[in-house]
């Protein structure tokens, strides 16, 4: 009998609970979030998990900088500005499940979005169907620019440099004012190195007498640079031109060229935060001499630059790279942009964006009728251990006749 | 009355559980035919990926749940199959149920000259085989350029388009998708419910119990895992063909371990071997992850801890396990 | 050109080593617990970052990081043996596969969590030049390469010479067997498990200062090498995994110097195919036990 007893209490209790997990789950599905208007809400889908979390986190990180120093001075519109993130692990699919989840649960105003170029493209769609901007601050393919604005996704916008006006730079200083004319490629495996290469062909016609020797590409995981350094020093290359995303690839490419004996007899240049103060210190005769082509660096000279390096350095105990800049810049961008809008209403948003004049730390940005930014870049040569500047200039896409594939 | 018995794969009262599976699924159809007056597009997005990912789950389920061979290719033809569509609907302009069926065809055909070195592994050395598929994959999609775009990856895939004559009615929406999908995978589990059921099913079993066995009865072993191997991958490349017809881009990260990982657990979790778990398994191991956004930072290691429950209190997954919850709840019977 | 091919064989041996210390511990593991440790790789992340939060959070130096990081990933290990691996023997495969992934999802979010997603400068480590044999290479490969000679001449002492050693060979070989003998099957596991681990991150303590960066995915990619290395030297065969450590390192070099250093990450499992199809047991073992 007792056992019997013990039998239905049990049961009763199962039934309780299941009964309040569903309901629980389905007030939670239907839950209206209080959505007071006032909080302005950022929708920031990065990978926080996942192969791509180690730049995920750094793009995070500068966007809730400028969320806070925003915050701190009065807001917008005399309301908070509210980072929402949503990790989407690097994959599209989650990017996407983020993304609706943050139009539809957490009714965000607008996107700074996403980190890789497919995420990026992904969304467009959805943020098109929802009718809400989407600024890009990290994504290197052009085609996100090409479909954007008039392209056709009008609601995407972007605040991030393709690579043809960089790689032409580069190669113009290179060959025509330091008369470098044997090369080798490194660039990393992605979107942004293969278009980086992509483009670096195409110009590489009007320069006659330089030579790439090989062009090679290696994993974002690389960590064994021995074999292709080898093959460089036997090919006997002037100049690696190194494309790749961020600083940590120079830091162990650099101590590998010190083991191959390429130390001081190969140049670096390119594109990809090469220049950054911990590598020079850490890779003097290396970097000696090394040519980059970036658009932002740590010790660029503007007070609003240089707080924000302080202020990451506080928030985070270490320094920022060019993806949180990019990231912090651009809350920054929408924050002013929404100011002038006056409004929180996404066609209010939109047209501010498409008008909006804004002072970044390395100049005026404003948009293109295909929502690229133009972008100002620095060129940086390493002169005696310190990045001297020799040349600024302006970065816009190259659009072909046609949209294509 | 005995609950939902479609969860359960031992033979029982056949004709009892043939009724009892026919009203059950009715339910279910039911319950998500009418999903899009309840919840809204973010909900409709996490039941159309489910469904989607019903396709190489149901593959995995089919090797390795009734054959008995752990397959963790189905990352790679899920990407093969999603590829096929793309650059078939981008370069020729065919039309969707064309490139369907062709990620389907193309699958099978890569599959089979696969297998042929694949099958004569053990079992330890059939997993990494197909795991190799996998970043072998990866690599092709990255590297092949001219084909692939590399990483940059394709974008624009032209929706699917309705018609039986004339310019017909373009697939855009959400909620369209959402049944265009759910007709897709309403096909798929009948189609599965279908093989498995039939004598085939049962040599599939024989196989994964007693492989020397089955053999000496005069299953022919070879031909049956070169069978199950392609039709497993047939449904893995239909899903992604779906995939890409739904999200319109496909790039190297669709062959990331995110995607094995999501099949694996679907299929462990949900109940290896059974067709109703492993539906459960796909909406309740997409929406899972999705709730606990709520904790986004504790997300992925509740989500691990989930899978150590899982993988120690619930070995045939959780469809044979709720099945006995709910036979032992309303039996007044001791429980055997 | 003949100078270019010896480079690249030098290469290929001395990142082998690396890879050698790193996934001898997988083969262990599977040799007494019939499972596949996906998070095998988790163990060497887990090794470089309990030696980097040494150095950077206590400032001490990198070679007392080195004892330090092996108490920890030790400790971890037993943890995770009690509740994970130890009731895994004798369990189904799937079961292995689910758990294993379990802990790679915990590991890998619980060392962002503690430390942040982003990549770490590793400081430490014997960054002098040295040449040997024509060959210039940092010291602190030189140590890797040592410390890993001493290892497997230990293992191989270890597994043929000591009882417990046997008690290994005996409980990969039948668990019924090793009941009836009085072996006692939880026990060698979780010896063998930590040992395997340890194995591990010991690789990833003397690796992060040739790597230079660390970040809490980068476990993964070991873990693949590992499955193709231990598949290929045959699962449970130690000597077999260094053997075909060495092979993948000097395959590997000459597909990224000749072909392209993109193909690196596919070489290891497109051997691992051509392999299987030739020898479908691994190349270094006579006769498949498993």
């Amino acid at each position: 009998m007792r056992k019997f007893l013990i039998k239905i209490i049990i049961r009763l209790i199962v039934l309780v609970l299941i009964f309040s997990l569903a309901s629980y789950i389905h007030v939670g599905m239907n839950k209206a979030e209080a959505q007071t208007e006032d909080i302005i809400r950022v929708g920031l889908p990065v990978p926080e998990t996942g192969g791509a979390s180690r730049w995920g986190t750094f793009c995070l990180r500068g966007a809730l900088l400028a969320e806070q120093q925003i915050n701190n001075t009065g807001g917008v519109l005399g309301k908070k500005i509210k980072i929402i993130k949503s990790d989407s692990q690097g994959i599209p699919d989650e990017a996407v499940s983020a993304a609706q989840r943050m139009i539809h649960r957490d009714k965000v105003h607008l996107f700074i979005a996403a980190m890789n170029s497919s995420e990026t493209k992904a969304l467009q769609p959805i943020v098109e169907e929802a009718k809400i901007p989407m600024v890009a601050a990290a994504s290197s393919d052009p085609e996100i620019t090409y479909r954007a604005g008039v392209g056709g996704f009008k609601w995407t916008f972007r605040n991030y440099p393709t690579e043809e006006i960089r790689t032409l730079v580069l190669l113009e200083y290179t060959i025509k004012e330091k008369g470098f004319s044997k090369f080798s490629m490194l660039a990393v495996d992605n979107d942004f190195g293969r278009s980086a290469v992509t483009f670096t062909q195409k110009y590489l016609p009007r320069f006659p007498n330089a030579r790439f020797a090989s062009f090679n590409f290696f994993s974002l995981k690389e960590v064994d640079f021995r074999p292709v350094l080898s093959k460089i020093k036997a090919a006997g290359s002037e100049v690696i031109c190194l494309y790749t995303n961020t600083t940590e690839t120079m830091q162990v490419m650099g101590r590998q060229m010190r083991e191959l004996g390429l130390a001081g007899k190969v140049r670096i240049m390119g594109l990809g935060d090469i220049t950054h103060p911990e590598n020079i210190k850490a890779l003097q005769e290396v970097l000696e001499g090394a040519i980059e082509v970036t658009l932002w660096q740590l010790q660029w000279d503007h007070p609003r630059s240089r707080q924000f390096v302080e202020d990451y350095n506080k928030m985070f105990s270490e320094a920022p790279n060019v993806l949180a800049y990019s990231y912090w810049e651009t809350t920054h961008l929408v924050a002013q942009a929404i100011k002038n809008a006056k409004s929180l209403k996404n066609e209010d948003i939109y047209k501010a964006l498409k008008a909006i004049k804004y002072e970044s730390v390395m100049g005026t940005i404003y948009f293109d009728d295909h929502n690229q930014s133009n972008m100002p870049m620095v060129l940086l040569e390493v002169v005696n251990g310190k990045p001297v500047i020799k040349g600024t200039f302006w970065s816009r896409p190259d659009y072909p006749t046609k949209t294509k594939q | 009355m005995k609950l939902s018995q479609i969860f359960r794969s031992k033979t029982g009262n056949r004709h009892m559980q043939f009724k009892m599976g026919i009203i059950s699924s009715m339910l279910f159809i039911a319950s998500l035919l009418l999903l899009p007056l309840l919840g809204n597009k973010y909900h409709l997005h996490i039941a159309i990926l489910s469904m989607i990912y019903i396709y190489p789950a149901l593959g995995l389920n089919l090797i390795f749940g009734y054959t008995g061979m752990l397959s963790l290719a189905q990352g790679a033809f899920f990407g093969v199959g999603a590829y096929t569509t793309a650059l078939l609907a981008i370069h020729y302009g065919w039309p969707f149920w064309l490139t369907f069926v062709s990620s389907g065809v193309f699958c099978a055909v890569i599959s089979l000259l696969l297998a042929i070195p694949a099958l004569r592994l053990r079992s330890y050395s059939f997993v990494m085989c197909t795991l190799g598929l996998v970043v072998i994959g990866e690599a092709v999609s990255k590297n092949w350029v001219s084909l692939t775009r590399g990483d940059m990856g394709i974008s624009g895939v032209p929706r699917p388009v309705l018609s039986l004559w004339g310019p017909g009615f373009v697939v855009s929406q959400v909620v369209h998708y959402y049944y265009f999908v759910l007709m897709f995978a309403i096909l798929g589990v009948f189609l599965f419910y279908w093989v498995v059921s039939s004598p085939a099913g049962r040599c599939m079993r024989a196989i994964r119990d007693e492989e020397t066995l089955a053999e000496s009865q005069g299953v022919y072993v070879w031909a049956y895992k070169l069978n199950i191997f392609a039709l497993s991958a047939i449904y893995a490349g239909l899903g992604g063909s779906i995939y890409v017809l739904y999200m319109t881009i496909v790039s190297p990260l669709i062959f990331q371990m995110y995607h094995t990982l999501l099949f694996l657990i679907i299929v462990f979790a949900g109940g290896a071997g059974t067709v109703g778990g492993v539906v459960l398994g796909a909406f309740l191991f997409v929406a899972i992850p999705e709730t606990l956004r709520i904790t986004p930072d504790l997300r992925m290691i509740i989500y691990g801890l989930l899978f150590i429950f899982l993988a120690f209190r619930m070995p045939n997954g959780l469809g044979p396990f709720l099945v006995r919850i709910g036979e032992s709840f309303f039996s007044s019977q001791p429980k055997r | 050109m003949n100078d270019l091919i010896i480079q690249q064989i030098a290469n290929g041996i001395i990142i082998g080593f690396a890879y050698a210390m790193a996934s001898v511990g997988l083969t262990m593991i599977f040799g007494v617990l019939r499972a596949i440790n996906f998070a095998h790789g988790e163990y060497f992340m887990c090794g470089a970052f309990a030696s980097w939060a040494v150095i950077h959070y206590f400032q001490l130096p990198y070679i007392i990081s080195i004892p330090v990081s092996i108490i920890i990933s030790a400790g971890i290990a037993v943890i995770i043996s009690r509740i994970v691996m130890e009731p895994l023997v004798d369990a189904p495969f799937s079961t292995a596969v689910l758990a294993t992934l379990g802990v790679y999802l915990i590991l890998q979010n619980t060392t962002r969590l503690l430390f942040g997603g982003t990549y770490k400068f590793f400081s430490g480590g014997w960054l002098e030049m040295l040449t040997i044999m024509g060959v210039t290479i940092i010291e602190q490969r030189m140590v890797l390469i040592i410390i890993t000679v001493a290892i497997f001449l230990f293992l191989e002492w270890m597994i043929r010479r000591t009882r417990i050693g046997k008690a290994m060979r005996a409980v990969a070989q039948n668990h019924e067997a090793c009941i009836i003998v009085g072996i006692n099957i939880e026990l060698v596991t979780r010896f063998t498990f930590c040992l395997g681990v340890l194995l591990a991150a010991l690789a990833g303590v003397l690796m992060s200062p040739i790597i230079v960066t660390i970040y809490p995915t980068m476990g993964e990619g070991m873990t693949f090498k590992a499955f193709a290395i231990t598949v290929i030297g045959g699962m449970g065969n130690v000597r077999g995994t260094f053997l075909s450590a060495i092979f993948i390192g000097i395959v590997e070099c000459f597909v990224a110097g000749f072909l392209g250093l993109q193909f690196r990450e596919a070489v290891g499992f497109v051997a691992l195919i051509i392999v299987l199809m030739w020898r479908p047991y691994g190349l270094f073992t006579l006769k498949g036990r498993f």
